[in-house]
């Protein structure tokens, strides 16, 4: 792939161009889903895994710093291979063999380090947009930092249904988050450490 | 700890700093002496700062959207069976003489995919002649890469190496590498550099003839297949079956 092309994805993923996301995904979808699968993966962490690596990518964009030293595709390859890696090795499926360690598509340490922190992020993400409308806009409101009598205006609600609202829409997207497999293996672990 | 609307307003009120200071000062109290309200508060923290970007949710509620999109695009390809309504209306299109060529050109889109899919597999490392390898360290990497599938390592690690042009085994796997990654057209120049000479003659055309068929051209992959059914090696007896499937 070209410096050209590459410039023109990163351009197109930093603006939230759907044709060029599109295209992105369709290309490299198939390479990414045979190496989850192959890895004892399923269909369901293969979306997860590219999509929380488009994040990943997304997030280095919009704050400047991402730093490629090969391909757009061979880092982005090399991210998605070290989420998968990561996810495999906190649910302890994964017996760490030195085929899956040595990568030519290794990226530096400091990036699987912002890998690893990202997983909550991603388990919050994920869970988060699984609500129902209203719980999302009620608590996308309050993450933003509005007030409760703000949230009802900009709602409609009443304020007192805004309160209920929130509270039980906060309360499941916490359950969902506690009850996640992998959620429950991050705390664990960093409770070891 | 019982979850319940006072204590999260009290933590929302605390994480926004919009407690009145004898409440802060009565809350923290309480912070400093339960581990569980202090583990609760951190939870509250997380979730609100993650996803108080509402940027980076958009972007992911974009990501969802278009995988959707994309399942949907495959299912109305791949279950392009013509219901009645359809009959109807590929009746009409047909009267009117271009219905045929699109219908033509999907189902044998389709047929060629299916068949692609159906026959192709990998070349086994177990097919190669394994001993020259051995002593090389890099082959033996490269090797690892292509049997965990990081067929864009065996790219990179092939596609400018010094010895590519003698080691016919090593054009093979660079080759199924291409076709792993949607690059066909590169991997079917690959499987060409490797001529009639060879023992891999025979393996390099098998791959040839799928890659063809990836692309969707039949013809090209029949001709190729009739070939080697004619060589009648290992690859006869497939060749000869996806041929008379795609007779069909």
């Amino acid at each position: 792939m070209s410096n050209t092309e590459d410039h023109k994805i990163i351009e197109g993923i930093a603006t939230g161009n759907k044709l060029v996301i599109t295209a992105f995904y369709k290309k490299n979808l198939p390479y990414i889903r045979h190496y989850i699968l192959q890895n004892s993966g399923n269909e369901e962490d293969v979306e997860d895994v590219f999509q929380d690596a488009m994040v990943f990518i997304y997030q280095k964009l919009k704050t400047d710093s991402l730093e490629l030293q090969s391909s757009l595709r061979t880092y982005f390859y090399g991210v998605c291979k070290n989420i998968w890696r990561n996810r495999l090795r906190k649910i302890k499926k994964l017996v760490i063999t030195e085929d899956l360690q040595t990568d030519a598509e290794s990226i530096p340490p400091k990036i699987i380090e912002d890998i690893e922190h990202k997983e909550r992020e991603h388990i919050y993400r994920k869970h988060f947009l699984n609500l129902s409308g209203t719980c999302r806009e009620v608590l996308s409101l309050l993450f933003q930092g509005n007030s409760m009598k703000e949230i009802a205006r900009i709602t409609g609600y009443s304020e007192g249904y805004t309160r209920k609202k929130k509270f039980e829409c906060k309360q499941s997207l916490i359950e969902m988050i506690e009850n996640d497999p992998f959620y429950h293996e991050l705390q664990l672990n960093s409770e070891k450490d | 700890m019982e979850r319940t609307p006072e204590i999260f307003e009290k933590i929302e009120g605390y994480l926004a700093n919009t407690l009145s200071q004898e409440d802060l000062v009565a809350f923290e109290k309480e912070m400093a002496n339960s581990i569980e309200l202090q583990q609760e508060v951190e939870k509250h923290r997380a979730i609100h700062e993650t996803l108080g970007d509402k940027d980076i949710l958009n972007f992911k509620e974009q990501l969802g959207e278009i995988s959707i999109d994309i399942k949907e695009e495959k299912k109305i390809t791949s279950s392009f069976i013509p219901s009645s309504s359809w009959k109807i209306a590929a009746s009409i299109i047909v009267l009117l003489g271009i219905g045929s060529l699109i219908w033509r050109t999907t189902t044998s889109r389709n047929q060629t995919q299916n068949l692609y899919s159906s026959y192709y597999k990998p070349l086994p490392v177990n097919d190669m002649v394994r001993g020259s390898f051995d002593t090389i360290t890099e082959v033996k990497s490269i090797i690892k890469h292509y049997i965990n599938g990081s067929y864009d390592s065996v790219v990179l690690a092939l596609e400018k190496h010094p010895k590519l042009a003698e080691q016919q085994q090593l054009q093979l796997y660079l080759g199924n590498s291409y076709l792993n990654l949607n690059e066909e057209q590169k991997a079917a120049s690959q499987f060409k550099e490797i001529k009639k000479k060879g023992k891999y003659y025979e393996i390099a055309q098998w791959y040839l003839s799928l890659t063809y068929l990836k692309l969707n051209k039949p013809k090209k992959a029949t001709s190729i297949l009739k070939e080697i059914v004619g060589y009648d090696g290992v690859y006869k007896k497939q060749a000869s079956n996806l041929l008379k499937a795609l007779a069909k």
